[in-house]
């Protein structure tokens, strides 16, 4: 029950691969109150997301983006519906699902090494090929030289890159980031979506960006899938096509911008 | 962080249950010795045939008059001071390490002192209950006060309230929720400090009962005097939680 | 960061200076008879009484020493026992639910019992030496580990453990790698307090009916009418308590680097 994509610029033919990295179908998560009465976060939803690509999950508050994003990661059980990740059924977390929460949740008892060795640790990974990648991913992220620090000495804007570096390890098919940088100030935001672009062209993954910022969704997106609220469902489809890095002079944009307000 | 649920009273209730039978079955069954630990049952029974009723309501009745006078002077005190302190800085800074050097010492060591200023009557005993209850209600007040959002002061002088009335006003019920952590605190404190200045040097109250009986061998007695205690401290904790979730926990996450 | 260190210095002063003055008026009165000197002992006498207690010892032979070692051997005994008990308890029945349910009534009334008032029980139990005692403390310590340590590993941060899952943490490595680690403050916020405690209790205790130990010298001292050696020891008392609760701060410190910049402010 999807809507149908209404692009507001001009499509390229849509590159097909044979077998979307996430599918989901008619997704339906519903919470059944102690009073009898029950809310329901997410609606039939269907969405079919390529591998490499980028796509924003867009919508207000309470729209449930988050409870889909949780759903994907394996975190919360749906209700009904089907979820395929990389051609398995989802039934836990983990497996090849990494995950960036707003909190950045870095553990505060591990240095960022530690955190980002987390992962392979719970793998069972040596402990010098974990140090390796651990470091190799710090450098990514543009932290070399702090891999001994405590994660409540770094700024925001570096814990949130540590985070991104730990949910990297593990060399996940998929990154799921739920509004990552919402909690950082204006400055430090626009600087980390370029960071995330530039390690996101480093290491090409498949990656589900929860947001209600319009312009973050455009900045990064190859598609933004734009949610309703009460029910959480599908409202609409926009594929961008604008070739990255994107500027938010550009005309295009600033209709698309224009466009999604409205719808919201 | 209390959530009134079934299963909650239900286990909660069962795990008393299960305590008290426990105890009850290891004293009849002759596990234990019963002159050693009687069951409970058997001690209160024992502890009401043994000591007059009238006596028991006097030892009681001192006791929390005891506690109540202290605390009351104390926690004043302790609200006053603290208040005081956090809100003229020098005030506070005149005073903090005084208050610094003193806080160590517990309230019970002063009783030497005490006797010695005060003589043997009420007066020494309820200084070191004031003592005991001043402590904490001074620390949590002054705390209290720092940790005041400056914002708020702030936005209520842009609102033309200043000086006493800012005080009053704005920085008191800001600093509530720290404040009466403190008195909780300090009134369970002044219960601790209450037994034990009337073990050491007491005679009327429901800490001498425990000690005489101690000497004369009755043990019932002191097992009901010791769940007596327990029972009053556990009662009147409760009252004043229900008493701070009624007025700050209103407004104020606790 | 300088200007900081500076505010503070002056406010040690201030009050540091106020502290001296103090002492200054106390002593004066004192020499001018303004006050008896027995009921409050100058500075100058009470100085003398440290010395005495160092060196000659109250009562004769008992030196300060002797009084700090017996009271705190006596803490360590008391307070090591109801850590051993309490953490991994406390750590069983945080995790299980059903038994944090079962027990709460029961831990708060045993917590409510005026640990003192349990000296004349176990002494009909187990007589008046020192094993009273450090059963008396463990018993006044163990209850507040407890609660602390059931606290925190029950209210552990939903979301550290979350993040653990998406790493693939089995549960028992979520339970060692991420729930002990992240309780670990409150555990020693709880084992701080616990300790003040211990304290506290130890201090009651020796007062009634021993002669060792700082509780006792304090009893003992007024007994003999030397105010001084009771003020002195009042002092020691004091000295010990805050030496007490530094050293498991430096210690706190030294385990737990990483918790430095989270000051987080827990109510008991």
């Amino acid at each position: 029950m999807s809507s149908v994509a209404s692009p507001t610029l001009p499509v390229t033919s849509a590159s097909a691969v044979p077998q979307p990295k996430i599918e989901i179908c008619g997704l339906t998560k519903r919470y059944d109150l102690p009073d009898g009465t029950s809310v329901t976060a997410i609606q039939n939803f269907d969405l079919a997301i390529k591998e490499s690509e980028f796509v924003t999950l867009l919508g207000r508050s309470g729209c449930g983006k988050t409870t889909l994003l949780n759903m994907i990661a394996g975190l919360i059980k749906p209700t009904s519906g089907t979820l395929i990740v990389n051609g398995r059924p989802v039934t836990r977390p983990g497996d090849g699902k990494g995950m960036v929460f707003q909190q950045h949740a870095l553990f505060p008892w591990l240095t960022a090494q530690g955190n980002v060795e987390f992962g392979c640790k719970s793998r069972g990974v040596p402990s010098a090929e974990r140090r390796a990648i651990a470091l190799q991913l710090l450098e990514l992220v543009g932290l070399k030289g702090f891999e001994g620090k405590y994660p409540a000495a770094l700024s925001g804007g570096m814990q949130q890159r540590v985070a991104i570096a730990r949910a990297l390890a593990l060399d996940p098919d998929v990154l799921l980031m739920d509004e990552p940088f919402g909690s950082l100030d204006e400055m430090t935001r626009l600087d980390m979506q370029e960071e995330l672009l530039r390690v996101w062209n480093a290491r090409r993954k498949t990656v589900v960006f929860v947001t209600h910022s319009i312009w973050e969704a455009i900045i990064l997106s190859d598609r933004i899938v734009v949610l309703a609220t009460h029910p959480g469902r599908l409202r609409q489809e926009i594929v961008i096509n604008v070739p990255r890095p994107r500027r938010r002079t550009d005309p295009r944009l600033i209709a698309l911008h224009e466009e999604i307000w409205q719808q919201l | 962080m209390k959530r009134a649920g079934a299963p909650h009273l239900f286990y909660g209730t069962a795990g008393i249950a299960l305590v008290l039978l426990s105890w009850e079955m290891a004293a009849r069954s002759g596990l234990v010795a019963p002159e050693a630990l009687p069951a409970p049952t058997v001690a209160i029974a024992v502890a009401f045939r043994t000591i007059p009723t009238q006596d028991l309501l006097h030892d009681v009745t001192i006791s929390l008059a005891r506690v109540t006078a202290g605390f009351v002077i104390g926690g004043s005190l302790g609200v006053a001071i603290g208040i005081g302190a956090g809100w003229y800085r020098w005030f506070g800074a005149i005073l903090r390490p005084l208050l610094e050097l003193l806080r160590p010492i517990p309230p019970l060591a002063w009783i030497p002192m005490a006797i010695i200023w005060f003589g043997l009557g009420e007066p020494s005993k309820i200084f070191v209950i004031v003592l005991g209850a001043f402590f904490p209600v001074v620390t949590n007040a002054y705390k209290g006060m720092l940790g005041i959002d400056p914002t708020i002061l702030r936005a209520a002088q842009t609102m033309g309230v200043h000086g006493f009335k800012l005080l009053l006003q704005v920085a008191l019920p800001a600093a509530m929720p720290d404040i009466a952590i403190g008195l909780r605190i300090g009134w369970g404190l002044s219960f601790g400090i209450l037994v034990a200045a009337e073990l050491i040097a007491a005679n009327s109250g429901l800490g001498y009962l425990i000690m005489h009986a101690r000497e004369l061998g009755q043990t019932s007695v002191i097992i009901f005097g010791i769940l007596a205690i327990g029972s009053v401290n556990l009662t009147t904790d409760y009252f004043i939680g229900w008493l701070i979730r009624r007025s700050v926990g209103r407004w104020h996450a606790t | 960061m300088r200007g900081i260190n500076r505010h503070r210095l002056v406010n040690v002063l201030i009050g540091g200076s106020f502290v001296a003055l103090l002492l200054l008026a106390w002593e004066g009165a004192g020499e001018a008879g303004w006050i008896s000197s027995y009921r409050f002992p100058v500075p100058t006498k009470l100085v003398d009484a440290c010395w005495e207690l160092a060196t000659v010892g109250f009562p004769d032979g008992v030196t300060i020493w002797t009084h700090f070692i017996t009271t705190f051997e006596r803490i360590l005994q008391g307070y090591g026992l109801a850590l051993i008990t309490a953490i991994p308890l406390g750590i069983i029945i945080g995790r299980i639910e059903v038994l944090d349910w079962m027990l709460l009534p029961v831990i708060t009334f045993a917590r409510s019992i005026a640990t003192l008032s349990l000296l004349p029980l176990i002494i009909t139990w187990f007589g008046a030496g020192e094993l009273a005692k450090v059963l008396l403390i463990a018993y006044g310590c163990f209850w507040v580990m407890l609660t602390q340590t059931i606290a925190a590993v029950k209210y552990v941060d939903p979301i550290y453990i979350r993040a653990a899952e998406t790493l693939e943490a089995s549960s028992v490595g979520v339970f060692l790698r991420v729930v002990l680690p992240a309780a670990l403050p409150r555990i020693f916020a709880g084992a701080r307090t616990a300790l003040g405690v211990g304290f506290m209790v130890i201090v009651g205790a020796e007062m009634i009916g021993t002669i060792k130990g700082l509780g006792a010298l304090v009893m003992e001292a007024r007994r003999f009418y030397r105010t001084d050696m009771t003020v002195a020891g009042m002092m020691m008392i004091g000295l010990l308590g805050f030496g007490i609760s530094a050293g498991l701060l430096w210690l706190e410190r030294w385990v737990l680097p990483w918790n430095r910049g989270l000051e987080q402010v827990r109510r008991s």
